[in-house]
């Protein structure tokens, strides 16, 4: 900035960079394309995979979204937003994360021919608002199908069809029934609503070695543990367990304590009260009589001794999450001191424990089959395989849950995008004015679905994609033809079964054009500003 | 090159450079003025959104002025008067950062003009110190209207006004409803004077990504964003005593550096069982009070979990101090800093308990969140937002809180005027007509005073692409007509249309501003500018260790 004189006159700080206007506008268009393109190829079945390697050196093998997003750094602020958007799907449907973003680039690119032709920017972001809003209400009333949750068959259908993308899909089945089976493990019924927690009662345990074949569900806990003296015994029939969480050896106070010795027999006598503590803790566990000790902590060897006299099988050392699991399948109460144990404490639900050993490692099963939580126990033939079938897993997992939780359905392969577009664009008709146009941009950005899943597998796009378009065209009727994936031709997809949870499709549709409103709304980009020092938020200090 | 320094510099103790008279004079302005630029175009219904991207690479998009400027690394001292212009208005106000920098902005450029022609800065500070004071009475007794001739509805206009220019701004109906019924809710009247107060502060606004702007949720009651301690605890308490805590449940500690020296090692033990029982003592002193939900902003030891499990209590760890301060208040229940009582005994008295109809613990995305309802002493009101990703929530979050600061500044205050350029446009035509009755000098302020206001419907236009000298001739035409016929005065309420480019009666169609709000920023605005136009030296200091090529360029 030049001021009166030709002195220049500098007014923001000189390590800041800014860029605004039109050229803003293109360069995050530009980077949601970009990112958008590089997980372009990990939609529909015929997916490829990602390698990805960190500065590490550690390798990730993935076509999850989220997954292969998560690694990659990217410098351009509006690449970040979009990189948000797929840990948004990710956490809150689980699933649908490489949709979300290949959609929210289409939503922008779609943007840059209106803003080339100075439509302002906020009449854009009208329109797109506005289309969004009929498209959720076309997908919840017309497009969709309800389901009974009860009926397994149908919800297999559902996860196959998400399953149907992933690496896991050569075990389907498989696949299918480990998701069905732990989601039904862990619902529980809370006064009508259903609870659904996978984050905290459905431990998913890898196991390398084996094939995939041998994964399955275990009613139970699993744990990569052994027992703390091998004479313990190693299978219990209907145990009574007592949970702690606190040590079974000597531990000194919280406070500095210092103790001085002046006498010779005083060091005996300090040894012999930490036997007595030790002896005073084992003797209050024996008298309830259990058979397995869990506690969260250490086990002295001395406290091992006692216990193993009584016939107490013990493990030590044990994740506070692990033992929430376990106080909810042997339904015992975790205590912190062995004084305060009572009778009530003691778990009776688990019906067997067992410790195997699978390969080099120990095993420890605590099974019952009427328990609300669960472990997936995962086998393959390396790290990486078992890390993506995890997340393949997970993504399975959700899709049931939010398939129990919101019982619809859309078609998959893309039929409702397309669904969707063909009556957006009909809708956007009837509306007056500038609008009509990015409107119907938004119905054109829902067709880059079926276009990606048809570009995926090597079909014949435009043939493929008009043909689709005819067939919407055609009649109403005709709004579960989409795009089948591994051939890329265009099938009913109440025939060939695919299904996606409408809370998904929805979620993708909403957070795709929400952030490609916000993006469209910047119009300056300011960067090196200062570090915001804390509370950036504008909740300050407000006179009362 | 001019080179104001080179004359004072052997005068002056210390090696710095000195700039004087205009010279200093128009750095200042255009310095302000290009603070100004930056803000410009978030300003109004369509106006857009900056991208603020510090060192590290965090990203903030926001609308509201005084975040992008306080965002900014601003070096120039004029310039930073204007930042902190800003942040007073939105300390005070809350809302209308944005046009408060370019009013002040407008008012120094023509105040630079008018000292240019060798008017005395004297003179113009006279002049704008009059224009303001007649603006701000004018704007009170002719411009402004109270908020009963409309009601509720104009409570929620208000709010969408402020909305209309934010990220929340396709939803405005929705949030408006929220953000006014949420202001109602924390009302409080004052049993002494009175008084009714609206603290939304006491307003919880918190973010979870996920689902959509369109499901965020008002809850009548107070969402915590914790969860209770471990999982024995039950998720749901219905008729809930709440125990507000403000130290730890932890096992007693001496002090650092404190050691306790035995020589009996039975003692040793002793010491140990005694840190255990001392914090068993308090919590079965706070469950005998009938406590059954503990919130504490300190830690909660495991072993005494199971004392609250067994009790069938719900304990929360590590809420935040505010949070606690704020369910006291809505509970009834006091914020015990520690059991202690005057005669050094612990103790812990039912009164000292606050009661809620039910609290339960509600998962919403991938978080869990604790919701007080049915509290008795106050209602209570938070506001969960949701969106895509976590730079759209934080600009949710600013454009709400801006939006409850003005429905709390409309209710308190009880007056609004008409937005969209209206009252600056009347002060305008006002101020003119003002200017001509006085036969001083001051006569020139004024008049670039009321030049300087139509800063903000010529920008409003501008942003909306509309020609600008088009719509603002005509507007004030509209409110020349207004005040020179007594007749035709309905035409007062003359502001812009941005969305057809056409001038409408903006009293009809609900675009409200706070009165409160334009008078004090206009009242600012005329303050930062005085601030600055009396400046006429700027002394800049060497830094202790020389260093060469100093930006001044000289």
């Amino acid at each position: 900035m030049m001021g009166a004189g030709g002195q220049p006159i500098i007014v923001l700080s000189q390590g800041t960079k800014r860029e605004s206007g039109h050229h803003v506008q293109i360069g995050n268009i530009t980077a949601c394309k970009t990112i958008a393109d590089v997980i372009r190829t990990s939609l529909g079945p015929r997916a490829m995979l990602k390698m990805l390697m960190d500065p590490m050196g550690g390798i990730v093998m993935t076509n999850d979204g989220n997954a292969i997003l998560r690694e990659i750094t990217v410098k351009h602020p509006a690449a970040k937003s979009m990189i948000d958007i797929a840990r948004t799907q990710d956490e809150e449907t689980g699933d649908g994360t490489t949709s979300v973003i290949v959609l929210a680039g289409e939503v922008m690119s779609q943007a840059q021919q209106f803003l080339e032709q100075k439509i302002h920017p906020t009449i854009i972001i009208q329109a797109y608002r506005a289309a969004l809003e009929e498209a959720i209400k076309l997908a919840e009333e017309k497009y969709s199908r309800a389901i009974d949750v009860n009926n397994d068959e149908e919800i297999k259908t559902v996860v196959r069809s998400c399953l149907g993308t992933k690496m896991i899909s050569k075990w389907m089945d498989l696949a299918v029934d480990i998701a069905l089976n732990a989601v039904k493990t862990i619902r529980v019924d809370k006064g009508g609503v259903n609870e659904i927690d996978i984050k905290r009662y459905c431990r998913i345990e890898k196991i390398p070695g084996g094939t995939i074949e041998d994964c399955k569900v275990i009613k139970g806990v699993i744990l990569n543990k052994d027992v703390v003296h091998a004479k313990m015994r190693r299978r219990i029939e209907n145990p009574r367990v007592a949970l702690l969480d606190c040590n079974l050896e000597y531990k000194k106070g919280e406070s500095q304590t210092s103790l001085e010795i002046v006498r010779e027999e005083d060091i005996s006598k300090i040894l012999e009260q930490e036997e007595i503590v030790i002896r005073k803790q084992c003797d209050e566990i024996i008298a309830l009589k259990p058979d397995l000790v869990f506690t969260e902590k250490g086990v002295s060897d001395l406290a091992q001794h006692f216990l193993l006299k009584a016939g107490i099988t013990v493990l030590r050392r044990l994740k506070k999450t692990d033992n929430n699991r376990l106080a909810r399948v042997c339904g015992a109460r975790i205590v912190n001191d062995t004084c305060d144990l009572r009778e009530e404490d003691i778990g009776t639900a688990a019906e067997l424990f067992e410790i195997t050993k699978i390969g080099d490692e120990y095993y420890t099963y605590v099974t019952s089959s009427k328990t609300t939580a669960c472990t997936v126990c995962l086998r393959g033939p390396s790290k990486d395989v078992i890390n993506e079938v995890e997340r393949n897993l997970q993504d399975a997992l959700h899709v049931v849950r939010n398939v129990m939780l919101n019982p619809r359905l859309v078609p998959g392969g893309g039929a409702l995008e397309m669904a969707l577009a063909h009556a957006l664009v009909e809708k956007g008709k009837s509306i007056e004015g500038v609008r009509q146009f990015p409107y119907k941009a938004v119905a054109r950005s829902l067709e880059v679905i079926p276009r990606t899943l048809v570009q995926n597998c090597g079909g014949s796009t435009i043939r493929q994609l008009t043909a689709l378009r005819a067939k919407h065209a055609q009649s109403a009727d005709n709004w579960t033809w989409g795009i089948d994936g591994c051939s890329g031709k265009i099938v009913d997809m109440k025939e060939l079964g695919i299904w996606d949870p409408l809370s998904v499709r929805i979620q993708v549709l909403k957070t795709a054009v929400e952030t490609s409103v916000m993006l469209l709304r910047i119009d300056d980009i300011v960067s090196g500003t200062k570090k915001s020092s804390g509370g950036d938020g504008p909740v300050k200090e407000m006179p009362m | 090159l001019i080179q104001m320094a080179t004359g004072a510099e052997s005068i002056l103790a210390l090696t710095g450079r000195r700039t004087t008279g205009q010279s200093i004079r128009s750095q200042n302005v255009t310095a302000a003025v290009a603070i100004a630029n930056i803000v410009k175009s978030s300003l109004g219904p369509v106006g857009l959104d900056k991208m603020l991207v510090d060192d590290v690479g965090d990203v903030i998009i926001t609308n509201d002025g005084a975040t992008i400027l306080k965002q900014l690394e601003v070096e120039h001292p004029a310039a930073k008067v204007l930042v902190e212009l800003a942040q007073l208005q939105d300390e005070e106000v809350g809302d209308g950062t944005t046009s408060v920098v370019i009013v002040a902005a407008e008012l120094l450029k023509l105040g630079d003009e008018l000292i240019k022609n060798k008017l005395h800065p004297t003179t113009v500070i006279n002049g704008y110190r009059l224009a303001c004071k007649e603006a701000v009475k004018y704007l009170q007794e002719n411009l402004s209207f109270p908020v009963e001739e409309l009601g509720r509805q104009s409570l929620i206009n208000a709010a969408k006004t402020s909305m209309s220019s934010k990220i929340i701004g396709p939803d405005m109906d929705f949030f408006s409803e929220m953000v006014v019924e949420a202001t109602e809710l924390v009302k409080v009247t004052d049993s002494a004077t009175g008084k009714i107060t609206y603290p939304i502060k006491a307003i919880n606004v918190l973010k979870a990504h996920g689902k959509s702007a369109r499901e965020s949720m008002l809850i009548k009651g107070y969402a915590l964003n914790c969860t209770v301690a471990c999982q024995g605890m039950p998720l749901q308490i219905k008729d809930a005593k709440i125990a507000c805590l403000d130290f730890s449940l932890q096992k007693a500690k001496m002090h650092l550096g404190i050691s306790v020296v035995v020589d009996d090692p039975v003692k040793l033990e002793a010491i140990r069982r005694e840190e255990f029982d001392i914090v068993k003592r308090r919590i079965e002193k706070i469950l005998a009070a009938g406590a059954n939900v503990i919130l504490t902003s300190g830690g909660i030891d495991d072993l005494c979990l199971k004392m609250f499990t067994e009790a069938g209590a719900m304990g929360v760890r590590r809420c935040k101090k505010a949070d606690l301060k704020r369910i006291a208040k809505a509970t009834g229940a006091t914020l015990t800093c520690s059991l202690a009582n005057l005669e050094g005994e612990e103790t812990f008295d039912a009164t000292q308990l606050g009661h809620a109809d039910e609290i339960v613990q509600q998962r919403i995305s991938d978080d869990e969140l604790i919701i007080i309802r049915g509290t008795k002493a106050r209602t209570a009101s938070s506001i969960i937002l949701r969106g895509a990703n976590d730079t759209m929530l934080d600009e949710m979050e600013r454009s709400v809180h801006d939006s409850l600061c003005v429905v709390r500044r409309v209710l308190e205050s009880g007056r609004l005027v008409a937005g969209g350029g209206a009252v600056e446009a009347a002060l305008n035509v006002y101020l003119e007509a003002f200017a001509t009755t006085l036969s001083s000098r001051e006569q020139l302020a004024v008049a670039e005073f009321a030049q300087a206001l139509l800063v903000i419907p010529k920008t409003l236009s501008a942003n909306a692409a509309r020609d600008s000298t088009d719509l603002v001739a005509k507007l004030r035409a509209f409110h020349h007509k207004a005040q020179q016929n007594s007749k035709l005065s309905h035409l007062k309420w003359a502001g812009l249309d941005l969305e057809s480019g056409e001038v409408r009666d903006n009293k009809e169609a609900g675009i409200f501003e706070p009165a409160m709000s334009k008078v004090k920023s206009i009242k600012f605005a005329t303050e930062a500018a005085i601030t600055i136009l009396r400046i006429d030296d700027l002394i800049k200091l060497d830094k202790e260790e020389p260093r060469g090529g100093d930006q001044c360029g000289a």
